[in-house]
């Protein structure tokens, strides 16, 4: 997958956002996804999708504990992806910097 | 990935051999009057409760405990069910604490998670990341009053022991946080359920109200296999943490809640009231 697709994906909803914030200011968070969704005031349904979308990009990563599964960040992979974003958009920047001087 | 004991070459069996050679020592809070009250600090691999009602500065002691062992070479793992990690980078950084800057570097690690499923993983599998990335010696749980909302009364002991016994095989020092109900009026008793037998070591907070202001009194009710300081002192939660003051040595009742100075301050009191009134 492209850092452009990336990108698409985590901008794709209000709910992939609110997701993003909350393991990133939460890294050790380790929960279900009902109780994931509490903890941003939705509800499980609403949000499995876009944790389906994270799950796809490898930020966050399931595992199974007993007789629940559990969502988590997977620190090293969100690291790679945020990386390559910003190598992405630094990289924009310069393409526009350029179109800026040509016009 | 490298991991700890990659890096510097020590085998989990070593790190075994190590921990059997330390046996009987002693795992220093870094709070220089509990490691006095406590003869040098709680013994190694012990289960500790540090049980008190809200507000009276069981995660600040926690935390505490976690951030002088990482200090002292210990790493740690705090486990959170209530509180969310945010709230607690930023509650520490008040404290003078930069927990996420301990995470970078491998020495600390928070999990937050319910407390159900700490219940339902088999082994450690809950913590093994965290246990694997940054082989911790001290843990804590915060807080074990939660777990009690998701087991019946008679097998909260049973659960209660599976976790202190997991992290004992482990060598890690637990420290257990207990949310006690406020404790006051002529009984005292640390937890209802009877916990405290399972643990080896309860160190007791309480507010306590004297001549109208709310003062915090400290007091290690119980350590296996040492002495200790019997006597209840007060304590402040300062900008950089606990601060254990002097022991309440004038007043008698203090951890029923119901404290009065001890006769003999009172005769002075008289003593001192009758000799300003000759002058």
């Amino acid at each position: 997958m492209s850092a452009a697709q990336m990108l698409e994906t985590l901008l794709a909803s209000e709910v992939t956002g609110d997701l993003l914030v909350l393991f990133h200011r939460n890294p050790g968070l380790i929960d279900t996804l009902d109780s994931v969704a509490r903890r941003i005031g939705r509800t499980g349904n609403s949000i499995e999708e876009d944790v389906r979308g994270l799950v796809n990009l490898g930020i966050l990563k399931t595992r199974r504990i007993g007789r629940s599964e559990v969502l988590l960040l997977d620190r090293a992979r969100d690291r790679e992806v945020l990386d390559a974003i910003a190598k992405h958009l630094r990289n924009l920047e310069g393409v526009e910097k350029i179109d800026n001087t040509k016009f | 990935m490298t991991t700890p004991s990659s890096r510097t070459g020590v085998s989990g069996f070593d790190q075994f051999l190590t921990r059997k050679v330390g046996e009987g020592g002693r795992v220093r809070t870094g709070i220089a009057e509990l490691d006095e009250m406590l003869h040098g600090g709680f013994m190694e691999g012990d289960a500790v409760m540090v049980a008190g009602s809200a507000g009276c500065g069981k995660t600040t002691l926690a935390l505490q405990y976690l951030v002088n062992g990482v200090k002292l070479g210990e790493p740690g793992v705090y486990v959170t069910f209530e509180e969310l990690p945010d709230q607690i980078y930023r509650d520490a950084k008040n404290l003078g604490w930069d927990l996420r800057k301990l995470e970078e570097e491998n020495k600390f690690r928070i999990v937050c998670t319910s407390p159900n499923l700490l219940l339902e993983s088999e082994g450690d599998s809950l913590l093994d990341e965290s246990f694997r990335d940054i082989q911790p010696r001290r843990i804590v749980v915060d807080s074990l009053s939660h777990l009690a909302m998701f087991v019946k009364e008679s097998e909260l002991r049973r659960e209660a022991y599976r976790l202190i016994m997991h992290l004992k095989t482990k060598g890690i020092s637990s420290l257990l946080v207990w949310e006690s109900p406020q404790m006051a009026g002529g009984s005292f008793s640390v937890t209802e359920v009877g916990l405290s037998f399972l643990v080896d070591c309860i160190v007791a907070l309480k507010p306590v109200e004297i001549e109208s202001s709310m003062r915090k009194a400290l007091v290690i009710l119980k350590m296996r296999g040492s002495d200790h300081d019997k006597r209840l002192r007060e304590f402040q939660i300062t900008s950089t943490g606990i601060k254990i003051e002097s022991a309440f040595t004038n007043y008698e009742g203090v951890i029923t809640g119901s404290p009065r100075r001890v006769a003999s301050e009172k005769f002075m009191d008289l003593f001192r009231g009758a000799a300003e009134k000759r002058k």
